[in-house]
């Protein structure tokens, strides 16, 4: 698939997650297991959040890697849903002459239709030939249900590992609808007061006023979502998915003084303003999640 | 002495293969007819020689006969061992596929339950 359709379909579910994502508190629950040969169970867990909430799996091994995307697309808001995943995949081939690992690198997208309640079985190396035994293979089952959230807005995570020898994790994937921003201007040794926003992504540009020192500093910051990520791993399994850009620019002037990037972990970023100054944003989840 | 013996019954093994010189000839010879260990030796030698060419179909070989594949046995074993590659690799293949197999085949696939 070129790969502007892909971020195209990709950007059209994330519209929909969000649209849906505005309707009343619901809480979507992923229930995971992994299981090999029919019997033994080498992980099993959860991962719930808001609407809106993605599951991230990957499973590691010497001689794959399987990482995916699930995520949920309501289906006319009846009972039924889509699942949308999408797969990046590593195999081990062999050995080069110098003794080190060739791989095989691969990435698309299944889409299945199901009712809340149902459980799909994932074949994470293949649908199980004909000849081979009924419950051979390893695979994935994740049942879906949602209800209320009651008020909770946290993911939430929670996993047993009982197979050794594989790496197994879940991960809730959030992107986030709103996001704190909190600026401080820097001019050598003095810092002005910290100063908190609560951004909304791709909303009109908000004027800001910051003083240090006696001097007034007037801007126009707009929160935005990243560009998609030049890492066809980071598009698929949606690593950039609590990145947030903010775009600072000058009142009146046409060009953006600059965009700082970064995630939502309480990390201060620098970036240099026009008068010489220095404009330091740090970005975090909104309180009350 | 054992050393001596183990010389002569070298030499024995060639003059029956028909490799000795005359004067290696001559002086095995002179020592057979001294040495009754060796005579009875050469004589083991050639009952055996005589059972072989006789197992060979050639009971009156001047030596003992190369042994020879026929062409029947040389087809039988060949269809032998290509049925048994073809066995193998039929079994191989429904056990783990295919080398490197379709592609797609090898991608996740979503079964509802």
């Amino acid at each position: 698939m070129p790969r502007s359709s892909s971020i195209s379909v990709g950007a059209f579910c994330v519209a929909a997650l969000l649209a849906a994502a505005q309707g009343p508190g619901t809480r979507v629950t992923y229930r995971v297991r992994v299981v090999e040969d029919g019997v033994r169970e080498l992980a099993r867990g959860s991962v719930s959040g808001p609407t809106g909430t993605d599951l991230r799996f990957s499973l590691r091994g010497d001689s794959a890697e399987v990482e995916a995307l699930f995520q949920i697309v309501p289906a006319g808001g009846g009972d039924t849903m889509t699942v949308i995943a999408e797969f990046f995949t590593k195999r081990r081939l062999g050995r080069s002459r110098r003794g080190l690992g060739l791989w095989e690198q691969d990435d698309y997208r299944r889409a299945v239709r199901l009712a809340w309640g149902d459980t799909a079985r994932v074949h994470l190396f293949g649908r199980p030939r004909p000849t081979a035994p009924r419950a051979a293979g390893l695979w994935v089952e994740i049942a879906l249900e949602r209800g209320f959230s009651g008020g909770e807005g946290r993911p939430a995570e929670e996993m047993q590992v009982t197979g050794a020898g594989t790496d197994i994790r879940l991960e809730a994937v959030v992107r986030p609808r709103r996001a704190r921003v909190i600026l401080n201007l820097v001019r050598a040794d003095t810092v002005s007061g910290p100063r908190g926003f609560d951004l909304v992504p791709e909303a009109p540009a908000r004027r800001v006023q910051l003083a240090l020192a006696g001097r007034r500093t007037n801007l126009e910051i707009t929160l935005a979502r990243p560009e998609p990520s030049p890492s066809a791993r980071d598009r698929v399994l949606a690593l950039d998915a609590d990145v947030v850009c903010l775009r600072v620019g000058a009142p009146d002037a046409p060009e953006p003084v600059g965009v700082v990037c970064g995630r939502l972990n309480d990390v201060a970023r620098r970036l240099p303003l026009p008068g010489g100054d220095t404009l330091v944003a740090t970005f975090a989840w909104p309180s009350g999640r | 002495m054992s050393d001596g013996h183990e010389t002569w019954l070298k030499q024995i093994d060639a003059e029956l293969d028909g490799e000795l010189s005359l004067v290696e000839r001559a002086a095995l010879a002179k020592h057979l007819a001294t040495c009754s260990h060796c005579a009875g030796a050469r004589a083991s030698q050639l009952e055996v020689r005589v059972a072989l060419a006789r197992s060979a179909g050639d009971p009156h070989a001047r030596i003992v006969p190369r042994p020879t594949i026929r062409g029947r046995a040389l087809a039988f074993w060949a269809i032998m061992a290509l049925a048994l590659g073809i066995a193998a690799g039929w079994m191989a293949h429904g056990r783990w596929g295919g080398p490197g197999g379709s592609l797609e085949d090898s991608r996740a696939a979503i079964v509802v339950h």
